[in-house]
């Protein structure tokens, strides 16, 4: 960990998010109106079914999408935007590495995305008086564990990207695949376990959603999902980044 | 010392780099001449690690550098013009997110990146994203960038693209000032003739890819043409090649064009041409056109590079 590297990057968002204020009181309010529109258009429905854990599964499940496309495009948004920003050879000029800063880059990201959706969702909640029963340190806890193995996927579609330069395509259809993967179950082990994220959000909702017991073996299996997808993701991009270096390809976007 | 030795580059068949070799002290300002497509870009990046080589060894203080990216630290790099920084933000913010980026902050930074953004006239478009500063000024913060944590090497590539006369002259001081005052080494990649000629201590010349010149400004001028000849004559069977050349002495080339069957004579001192001339009105040689002008510093180069290429 280069805490000077982690440090840079919150505050590259602080000065984005200052610069362009507009840009980002926006965005923050449009969180706001979702969380809000899910409390209201909900809650007749939630009502009529009895069901009081629905609402908190909705809102359960829009964090997830919300964290997932967090985590996978802090990621791809360093490849592809930056590039179109114009200082992507800089950031390969870091001496740590560009897959180390990249990391920085996207704990920085998650961290502050983490921090901005609960002081919204709390806002949420107290402005429609509608008390969520979602322990959020343990949740958050759980899914910076598991954004890892998304951080990895990014990093084999930044590879792919660096080499074969337009991805947005993809990239576009895999952030929409996000809803899919933390709508499924993937504990106790089986197939789906194989795909990323998917054992960390299945483990944040047994213990956080359902108060399920915890159960170690489901927390190893977590780490590892995100261990092996992040060492592919390092290991797939360091082999386009060589073939990117090899043909001259960097920064040519 | 930045050491670069046998430096060798190819993209499929065709070298990019080939067999190319100098050194880089602090203190001192090399410039990397070349026509495009000559290979300057392809040594920075590679010295940057942007591009993979074939064959050679880079070293800085004598450790290799393609074995830990930890050397970075000691460089500074403009690539591509203006086209390397973040535009979203001020040159400030940029120059402090890349010091950072580097492993340095503080005081001492901040200073140094204060001291530099108002050397470089920076300081009236302090508020300014980089995306609406012109095309001069966004260099200039590019330059504010490598140069914000006084990094041992600086590469600059074609620092002078798109900047009018004011603004090459303040780089100059400023560069200057970078070697004398801060004893950093800057490799300077340029078109610019006369930007290098007032700068720099050493020249590299590049030709395709090949080492065609290493050494001072004065052995380069010395290896250039001063003159050139032009001559276009109504009956070209009247006055061959061949005995054209026994009417100059000292040092000169010839070269025809075949399209427009014009002879440029290139040479060194005005009385060479005496004897060439003297020719041409004893042999009542029929000419259609003769014209004899000094060279700038740029045609004498291309001269330069043309006659070695021969």
């Amino acid at each position: 960990m280069h805490l000077h590297l982690l440090f840079n990057e919150l505050k590259l968002q602080y000065y984005e998010m200052r610069q362009y204020w507009f840009e980002t009181v926006s965005g923050l309010i449009l969180i706001l109106l979702m969380f809000v529109g899910l409390f209201y258009g909900i809650k007749g429905f939630v009502v009529e079914q009895g069901d009081n854990q629905s609402l908190d599964g909705l809102v359960f499940g829009f964090i997830m999408w919300s964290f997932a496309s967090a985590a996978y495009g802090s990621v791809t948004k360093t490849l592809i935007e930056d590039n179109q920003k114009g200082y992507l050879e800089q950031l390969f000029l870091c001496p740590q590495g560009f897959v180390s800063l990249v990391l920085h880059r996207s704990l920085a990201d998650n961290l502050t995305s983490v921090f901005m959706v609960t002081i919204i969702a709390y806002i949420a909640m107290a402005a429609t008086n509608n008390w969520l029963d979602i322990n959020f340190p343990i949740m958050y806890g759980i899914l910076l564990l598991a954004a890892p193995s998304l951080v990895g996927f990014g990093l084999i579609m930044c590879g792919l990207a660096l080499v074969f330069k337009r991805v947005e395509t993809i990239g576009a259809f895999l952030t929409l695949g996000l809803m899919g993967l933390v709508a499924l179950d993937g504990l106790p082990f089986n197939l789906f376990s194989l795909l990323p994220f998917v054992p960390g959000v299945s483990l944040a909702r047994e213990v956080v959603l359902e108060q399920s017991p915890f159960i170690w073996s489901h927390l190893v299996i977590v780490l590892a999902n995100s261990a092996i997808y992040l060492g592919l993701g390092i290991v797939t991009f360091t082999f386009f980044e060589r073939k990117a270096k090899k043909l001259n390809l960097i920064g040519q976007y | 010392m930045l050491s670069i030795s046998g430096l060798s580059k190819c993209y499929k068949d065709k070298h990019a780099l080939e067999n190319v070799s100098f050194d880089l002290d602090r203190g001192e300002i090399v410039a990397l001449l070349g026509a495009n497509g000559s290979g300057k870009t392809t040594t920075v990046q590679s010295i940057c690690k942007l591009i993979e080589y074939d064959e050679g060894t880079i070293t800085l203080d004598g450790e290799p550098t393609h074995s830990s990216n930890a050397y970075l630290q000691k460089v500074g790099a403009v690539l591509g013009g203006s086209r390397n920084i973040n535009w979203r933000l001020t040159a400030k913010q940029n120059a402090d997110y890349f010091a950072r980026l580097r492993g340095f902050s503080g005081t001492k930074i901040h200073q140094n990146i204060n001291e530099l953004h108002s050397a470089l006239g920076l300081d009236e478009h302090s508020k300014k994203e980089v995306m609406k500063l012109s095309t001069g000024n966004k260099q200039k913060a590019a330059l504010l960038c490598a140069l914000s944590y006084t990094p041992d090497f600086v590469l600059l590539d074609e620092p002078t693209l798109g900047l009018d006369f004011q603004t090459v002259d303040d780089l100059q001081t400023i560069i200057k000032q970078c070697a004398n005052k801060q004893n950093q080494g800057l490799l300077i990649t340029s078109h610019d003739l006369a930007f290098i000629e007032n700068i720099c201590s050493r020249v590299i010349v590049l030709h395709q890819g090949k080492l065609l010149f290493k050494g001072d400004v004065s052995a380069l001028k010395s290896k250039m043409y001063k003159y050139r000849l032009s001559l276009q004559l109504n009956d070209r069977q009247q006055f061959p090649l061949a005995s054209m050349q026994s009417l100059w002495d000292g040092r000169f080339a010839i070269t025809e064009n075949p399209e427009t069957q014009i002879v440029d004579v290139h040479f060194e001192t005005s009385e060479q041409s005496l004897k060439f001339i003297h020719h041409i009105h004893e042999q009542k040689i029929s000419i259609a056109e003769l014209k004899i002008a000094p060279l700038s510093v740029d045609e004498a180069y291309q001269a330069l590079v043309k006659s070695e290429k021969q």
